[in-house]
This record gives C-alpha cells, sequence and structure tokens, in this order.
C-alpha cells in the first residue's frame, strides 16, 4: 500500500501570482525512506504543510495512509507525527512540559502537573528519547535556556513521542552538530527497522539522503526528478579519474591526444564515460596518483539542478 | 542501543478529548503562573474601577434608583472582569501563532473545539483573582455578598467564561498581529461593558443599544448571576430582566453559536492561506 500519494497537488497561496506546488504528482511507499529535495524556496514544506492537513490545497489529491487529507483530517493527523521547518516548542515551558503536552494531545497519556506524576512508561521514554539525542541534562530547563540545536533535538524526541505511521521531517538536522545529526540518523534508522515507520525527508544536506529509497526533486514548484539515488547518479554523473604524474605536461598533452577531457584541480581529474578501467589503460605516462572519485549524491543533485536552471 | 520503547495510545475518544481540552488547560494555567505581574494586574484591575467609576457613581449619580446600587454595581463588576480577563487572555492564540506553537496543535488528532474550550477554561482561569480583586473593593467600599452566593458565582464561572471566550475567539482567533489584537480586546470589552449593564442599568434601555445588549452573551450571564444574587430580595424585579431559564438557554445558545463560528475561523484562518 501506498503511504502517501499525491496527485495533481497544486497550491497557489492566497495574493500571489504564482503557484508554490504546480501539479505535482507523487507516491510514497509503506516503510519507504523517502528524500524530498529542492532548493529554497522549491515548495518543500508548502508540500510538507498540505501532506500534513495545515495547510489547504488548491486542487488535487493527497491520501495519506488511505485517508483524504481534506476530508478525513483527523484520521490523518492520528497517523503521523511531523519536525517543522520552523521551530514549534512553546517557548515559556520546559522541555519536558512540552514533551507532556504532546504525550497528553495525542492521547498517550495524561497531564500531570508534574514530570513525577507521570505513568512509569512515559517517564522512561522521555528519559530514553532525551539520552539518545543528547538533551538529558536540559530536560527540566525552561525552553529559553536551550540552545537552538538543543531544542531542535527536543522537537525530535518530541515527534517521536507517539510513535507515528509516518514522519515527516522538514530539515531536522538544521543546526545539529555532526555528532548530534549522526546519533539522530542512527536511531531514526533504529525506529524505522523496528516499526517499519515511512519517512518523508527535506534536507539541505544531501549527504543525508545518500541512503534512501527514492529522491523526488523538486523545483519551482514541479517535480524535477523522482528515482532512486543510484539512478539520480547515474543518470546526472559519471565516474571520475583523478590522476598525476612528475612530468604533468607529459600527461595532459597524452590525454589531448587521446581526446579526452580533463580539468585541473589539485589533480588532473578526466570524467569518465565509459569503463574506468579502459580509461587506465589507455594512458602510458606514468603516474604519480591514481584515484577513483565516486559522484555523491550532491554532486549529482548540483549537477541536476545546474542543468535543469533551477541555481547558477 | 537497547529496543525502542513504545506507549499505548489510549482508546476512548472522549477520554483523549477531556485529557487535551485538561492538558489545554494546565497549559495555560502554568503560563499563568509564570507573569505574576497579569495575576497582580487581575487583582488591581476591579479594585481601580470599581473604586473610581463606582465610587463616584454610588456618590453622585444613584439618587434616583430603588435598589442599592453598591450591590448592583458589584455583581456587575464580578462579572465584567470574568469577561475582560478572559478576552485578554485569549490575545495569547496570536502568541502562539508567533511562536509557530499553534501548527503544533492544530497537527495533533484532536478536536478543534477541544482546543478551543481548553484554551478558554485555561485563559479564564486568571479570572479567579479578578473575583478576588473585586471582592476585596466590595469590602472596601462595604459592599459584600454571603459566602453562599460567591460559591453559587463561582460554580456558574465556567459557563460564563466559555461564553466570554467564545466572544473573544470570534474576534481574536482570526487576527495575526499583536497589537491588533490588544485593540480588538478594548474593542470587545469597553463595549461590553456599557451595553450589558456591568455597571449601568439597562433595563429601561431602548432601540439599537437594546438590540446589540441582547446579542452579548454578557447581558444574559451579568443577568444569570444577578437572579441568582437578588432571588429572594425585594429588589428583585427592578434588577433582573429575564428568568434564570431564558438566561441560560441564551447563553448556552451564543455561547454555542460563537464556539462554532470562532472556531472555525480560528482553524481555517490558519489552513487558507
Ligand atoms: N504563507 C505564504 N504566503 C505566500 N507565499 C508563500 C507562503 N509561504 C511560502 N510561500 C512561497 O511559496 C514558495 C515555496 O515556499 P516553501 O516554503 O514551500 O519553500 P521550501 O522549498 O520549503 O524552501 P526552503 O528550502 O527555503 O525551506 C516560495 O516562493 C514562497 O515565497
Ligand atoms: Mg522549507
Amino acid at each position: 500500500m501506498s503511504m502517501v500519494e499525491v496527485k495533481n497537488l497544486i497550491k497557489q497561496y492566497k495574493h500571489t501570482k504564482i503557484r508554490s506546488v504546480d501539479d505535482i504528482s507523487f507516491k510514497v511507499e509503506e516503510g519507504e525512506f523517502f528524500a524530498f529535495l529542492g532548493p529554497n524556496g522549491a515548495g518543500k514544506t508548502t508540500t510538507i504543510s498540505i501532506l500534513s492537513t495545515i495547510l489547504s490545497k488548491t486542487s488535487g489529491e493527497v491520501i495519506i495512509s488511505g485517508f483524504d487529507v481534506q476530508k478525513e483530517a483527523r484520521k490523518v493527523r492520528e497517523k503521523i507525527g511531523i519536525i517543522f521547518q520552523k521551530p514549534s516548542l512553546d517557548v515559556h515551558l520546559t522541555a519536558e512540559q512540552n514533551i507532556r503536552f504532546h504525550a497528553a494531545l495525542y492521547g498517550m497519556c495524561g497531564y500531570r502537573l508534574s514530570f513525577k506524576l507521570m505513568p512509569k512508561a512515559y517517564r522512561q521514554k522521555v528519559l530514553e528519547l532525551a539520552e539518545i539525542v543528547g538533551i538529558a541534562d536540559v530536560l527540566f530547563k525552561p525552553i529559553k535556556k536551550l540552545s537552538g540545536g538543543m531544542q531542535r533535538k527536543l522537537e525530535i524526541v518530541r515527534s517521536l513521542i507517539h510513535m507515528p505511521d509516518v514522519l515527516f521531517l522538514d530539515e531536522p538536522t538544521q543546526g545539529l552538530d555532526a555528532v548530534s545529526r549522526r546519533s539522530l540518523w542512527e536511531y531514526i534508522n533504529q525506529v524505522r527497522n523496528q516499526f517499519g515507520t515511512t519517512v518523508f525527508l527535506t534536507t539541505h544536506y544531501i549527504d543525508e539522503a545518500e541512503n534512501v529509497d527514492k529522491v523526488c526533486v523538486i523545483n519551482h514548484g514541479k517535480i524535477a526528478f523522482c528515482q532512486s539515488p543510484e539512478v539520480m547518479k547515474q543518470n546526472f554523473l559519471r565516474q571520475e579519474l583523478m590522476v598525476d604524474s612528475v612530468n604533468r605536461e607529459q600527461l595532459t598533452s597524452e590525454l589531448s591526444d587521446l581526446g579526452l577531457d580533463y580539468t585541473i584541480n589539485r589533480l588532473v581529474v578526466v570524467p569518465c564515460q565509459g569503463s574506468v578501467q579502459e580509461l587506465i589503460l589507455k594512458i602510458k605516462t606514468p603516474l604519480s596518483v591514481l584515484k577513483i572519485s565516486e559522484p555523491t549524491l550532491e554532486d549529482a543533485y548540483v549537477e541536476f539542478l545546474k542543468k535543469n536552471g533551477g541555481i547558477e | 542501543m537497547k529496543n525502542v520503547l513504545v506507549l499505548q495510545r489510549r482508546k476512548s475518544k472522549l477520554h483523549r478529548e477531556l485529557g487535551t481540552i485538561f492538558a489545554i488547560f494546565a497549559r495555560e494555567v502554568t503560563l499563568l503562573f509564570k507573569s505574576p505581574a497579569f495575576i497582580g494586574m487581575s487583582i488591581a484591575m476591579p479594585m481601580v474601577m470599581m473604586g473610581m467609576v463606582g465610587g463616584n457613581l454610588m456618590e453622585n449619580m444613584t439618587g434616583g434608583l430603588n435598589f442599592e446600587f453598591g450591590k448592583f454595581m458589584l455583581v456587575g463588576m464580578l462579572v465584567n472582569m470574568l469577561f475582560v480577563t478572559t478576552t485578554q487572555s485569549m490575545t495569547t492564540l496570536v502568541d502562539d501563532n508567533d511562536s509557530n506553537f499553534n501548527e503544533e496543535m492544530l497537527v495533533s488528532p484532536i478536536s478543534r473545539y477541544s482546543l478551543a474550550i481548553g484554551k478558554i477554561l485555561g485563559g479564564s482561569f486568571g479570572a479567579i483573582f479578578s473575583m478576588l480583586g473585586t471582592l476585596i473593593a466590595g469590602l472596601v467600599l462595604k459592599v459584600t455578598l454571603p459566602l453562599s452566593r460567591w460559591f453559587l458565582i463561582l460554580s456558574l464561572s465556567p459557563l460564563m467564561c466559555l461564553s466570554a471566550g467564545a466572544v473573544a475567539m470570534l474576534v481574536i482567533g482570526m487576527i495575526k498581529n499583536k497589537k491588533a489584537a490588544n485593540y480588538a480586546v478594548m474593542l470587545i470589552t469597553m463595549p461590553q461593558m456599557f451595553l450589558c449593564g456591568a455597571i449601568i442599568p439597562i433595563k429601561s434601555t431602548t432601540g439599537l443599544l437594546k438590540i446589540l445588549s441582547r446579542c452579548l452573551p454578557m447581558t444574559y450571564c451579568l443577568d444569570l448571576v444577578r437572579a441568582v444574587v437578588y432571588h429572594d430580595s425585594a429588589e428583585h424585579d427592578s434588577v433582573v430582566m429575564f428568568n434564570p431559564l431564558v438566561n441560560c438557554v441564551a447563553i448556552v445558545v451564543v455561547t454555542l453559536v460563537c464556539l462554532i463560528i470562532g472556531t472555525y475561523f480560528y482553524a481555517e484562518s490558519e489552513k487558507n492561506k
């Protein structure tokens, strides 16, 4: 079953002339790890807001977990969890009070006036999650006293308290340090493995999408590409050979004679059209350096956007 | 890493909605206690109002009345302050919008009405302090009520708060701007105070003012409370306008209408951008 099904979705904000989301369609299967990428202003947050029922659409159809976001909004809300791009914490409460409030809204447990009075399962869960993302020691401090990254981590803990079927993450790791990012992804992967949670991610850290099942690129409100990351890499980038020689001039003139393109950075970089092995065999100049560089998803993504007029 | 712990969801829908209302109520109360200035103002405001407006009126303008004005005003001020405090606290809707906390609430699987009711009840909790202020002011002006009447009024207060909040919700729920919201509070509370008969009797009012007063739930709340306070007194007929049952029905109907429209606007204005 598709967990998320979007058909011809269009969104035009009030008092604007252009469509922020312009007739997009895609599907996310159950348990899939889905990356929704695109430059600033592409329409990612707009799409997520519609999928999570907090923004109305102009036209089109959106089904989440079998329920229509407009007609059965409440059933959809039962199924989803979300980390908004903009922080949505109550800054007057403590970190734990924010989580407690959330747990009560999602019917996990009643709201008691202090943490100690909350059910044991809740307390354990909060402490466990706080430990994982590393905010255990600020759990009882007011939000105002938490750093930006800590607030982000708190939102992550909050979104996972009710174990949603679909988790929407709108740039979840913005502002997190490298260690926290890694432990967060470890945890999200663990949750995915254990519960088969579908994850819908937008991020500007393209490396986070390296292991996803599907990448959709949205640009100017339209889906520009929707495939696995491997296909994206193959389609838009080749492997590169990075070589150097004690006699660099001899090397470059040989490359020219062979009719091969190259660029010189620190090393001589030769884009690989076919097999790397064949290319290496052609070069006779003694090499002092030989490396093969695999394209990253980020390279492919940037290349893709350049070709499709997204960014300069 | 050990296995991820799972919390179980509650089954009963009603239980969940009540839990939500309580959670939102508790949040508002928590916020209230974090702002002692607001509490202080809630106590001081009725004292200032009663002391200045009431004191002057009592001494200068009430010669021709055939009931005791002090008591009339005490009850009026009590209900008025309850409405003012509740209306005032509804401006936090705008704060929630600024901090994006609204989205956290709106994306959760609970009835929009539970959100609204929790918010209103929580916000009106501060009204208890304004009652305290009114009580003190009454003592100073030597106007008092028997304790049993106070409890009766207290037990009516959640209904009154709901109707006050519903009216406020109707107006403030759509406003996205703190300054505008503050003006909206004035816009609601000032006319209400004079139209509904909090301080100035409206029993003989006619025309447009009469029509307006009949549209506002505070008119019925005031009258209901006065019916309670005056029920065995000789002044009853000169003070009370309607049968308590009429008042109750009117309060419930007007509150429901305001609540439904207000909640709809509040939820929809967020959605339809
Ligand atoms: N409330 C709004 N009213 C009018 N236009 C809006 C509104 N919110 C967003 N937009 C416009 O819609 C377009 C898409 O915005 P959106 O926030 O979805 O982009 P995004 O892909 O999430 O970008 P980013 O990576 O910067 O978060 C932008 O052109 C933006 O200006
Ligand atoms: Mg965005």
